[in-house]
């Protein structure tokens, strides 16, 4: 298969054409102080820069890249600036989802094994109802009187079990998260290169 | 760097610190940003106590308790996009992931595991064989009480959690992690290894569901206090607040690059439990983490202390090597 079909959930790539008469030295240059960041090591071969990152810092403009290569090639219109970015943080919040989607599914197979049968615990026999306490003060003040316990033994199960909705949400966090991220960390990547290209 | 006195101690010899309160800034602003960032806190806990006190009992559910955090953090998140304490704390894309994640991994797996083995399954235990009639001396007691005696107790528990955490290799191993965040956010007191997270789920908080309005007041205190620990807002936060409880500028402290501050202001909720133990000190950093504020992977944040501790083990057994003769 080939992996370009696929690759596209973790690697960015795109392209900046130069400023007319701007040499790919000057370009390169440019952008070379985005690659002098704690944890970052780069090199420059020719009309390309090779980069890598690790434990980079959070506020680090570039933080969800872990390697990358930018170079210049010569196209009809002039020099363009292209790049390719790999990102393990864009791999990750594509897979996520799956792995909350798991623990679903797990929530859901323990449950099935978590029966009142399986509790051996013997109920104790249920007390006569006394009414609850409430002292003057919070009476006065208009608290609502507090509420006998329900006997109700469904509720209770229900409530002893655990449901795999969270686990749900949390997929769906991380699929809208994904696509948030996809979408905008291309675009601010894309404006960073192209500011500094600029000059600004 | 010369680092402050504090009693017997130095601190900020390491790195950059702020120590006192008259020493550290207020909110920059107009009279309404002032009058918000001022007023904020006391009335959020003002009202969501009024809320649970008065709320119906068809209404005053752990339900509706995980909706208004989730609704409260929301609120907190637009807070520091509008008024960040600092820049160099900045929500990105990546943090909030991580963040998230880790959030996440305690609504899920660490719930379903605190569920069978951590301290919820030990409380139902207890409950089961425990004769309630010894607590009516308790349930008796105005709401507003047992509501502060039930997140004293739990507070006072982590308090020395926490303190165990920093003074005890096998324990700082998991917790450690932590303190490799590198910036406060709303969602980063979520960030650990999952051994830590377990450990500090241990508690006492499920064993007061029997008294249900009590223990969501004293959950909703922990959430319109501690939740301020880690934020990136500034708050020109009133002098009884700050004397009572923690602020993210005493957490701020407790996260610094310093090691003598890392080891001040442990408790949750109540500052002066720090305070009573001599463990407070008044003051801000914004250098914060580990190792110069290398920000770990959530890879090696999930490995971290496994191959540190092995690291350890093996160091300290290994047999020492004949040193070859002159």
């Amino acid at each position: 298969m080939n992996a370009r079909l696929i690759d596209w959930i973790w690697h960015i790539r795109g392209s900046l054409t130069l400023a007319p008469g701007q040499s790919s030295e000057e370009a390169l240059g440019r952008l070379d102080p985005l690659f002098r960041q704690t944890g970052t090591s780069h090199e420059r071969t020719g009309d390309a820069l090779t980069f890598r990152k690790k434990d980079q810092a959070a506020q680090d403009k570039m933080s969800i890249f872990d390697r990358g290569a930018l170079w210049i090639e010569r196209d009809t219109a002039g020099p363009v600036l292209r790049y390719s970015l790999t990102s393990r943080a864009l791999l990750f919040c594509f897979l996520a989802p799956l792995l909350f989607l798991s623990f679903a599914g797990l929530t859901i197979a323990v449950g099935k094994f978590d029966t009142p049968s399986a509790r051996e615990a013997p109920e104790k026999p249920e007390k006569k109802d006394a009414a609850l306490p409430q002292h003057w003060i919070d009476k006065a003040l208009g608290a609502p009187a507090p509420e006998k316990p329900k006997k109700d033994d469904k509720a209770k199960e229900d409530k002893r079990k655990l449901k795999p909705t969270a686990s749900f949400v949390f997929a769906g966090i991380f699929a809208f998260l994904y696509v948030v991220g996809r979408v905008l960390e291309d675009r601010l990547v894309k404006s960073l290169f192209k500011r500094k290209l600029a000059g600004s | 760097m010369n680092g402050y006195r504090v009693g017997k101690r130095l601190i900020g010899a390491q790195a950059p610190v702020t120590i006192g309160w008259e020493n550290i800034p207020g909110v920059e602003g107009g009279p309404l940003k002032q009058f918000i960032f001022t007023w904020f806190q006391p009335t959020a806990l003002f009202l969501l106590i009024a809320f649970w006190y008065y709320a119906p009992n068809s209404i005053a559910k752990v339900s509706t308790a995980i909706g208004i955090g989730i609704g409260f953090k929301i609120l907190l998140l637009a807070l520091e996009w509008v008024s960040p304490r600092y820049e160099s704390w900045r929500l990105t894309w990546k943090e909030l992931v991580t963040d998230l994640f880790y959030v996440g991994l305690g609504y899920t797996i660490l719930n379903l595991i605190e569920h069978y083995i951590g301290s919820d399954a030990a409380i139902e235990a207890v409950q089961h064989g425990f004769d309630w009639d010894k607590l009516t001396w308790f349930t008796g007691l105005p709401l507003l009480v047992q509501a502060f005696l039930i997140s004293f107790i739990f507070d006072f528990g982590q308090y020395w959690m926490h303190r165990g955490m920093h003074n005890w290799y096998p324990l700082w191993l998991p917790h450690s992690v932590h303190h490799y965040i590198t910036q406060l956010n709303i969602n980063k007191g979520a960030v650990g290894n999952p051994v830590e997270l377990f450990l500090i789920g241990l508690g006492i908080g499920g064993f007061f569901d029997f008294l249900p309005r009590a223990a969501l007041l004293a959950g909703t205190i922990g959430l319109a206090i501690g939740t301020y620990q880690h934020i990136n807002v500034r708050f020109n936060t009133p002098r009884w607040w700050r004397f009572l409880f923690n602020t993210t500028e005493h957490h701020s402290l407790h996260h610094s690059q310093d090691f003598e501050a890392t080891r001040s202001n442990y408790s949750n909720t109540y500052i002066f439990i720090d305070r009573i133990f001599g463990t407070c000190i008044d003051g801000e950093a914004e250098l914060l983490g580990m190792e110069g504020g290398r920000r770990m992977s959530i890879r090696e944040q999930m490995t971290y202390p496994f191959t540190e501790g092995w690291k350890t083990i093996r160091e300290r057994y290994s047999r020492p090597t004949a040193m070859p003769a002159e």
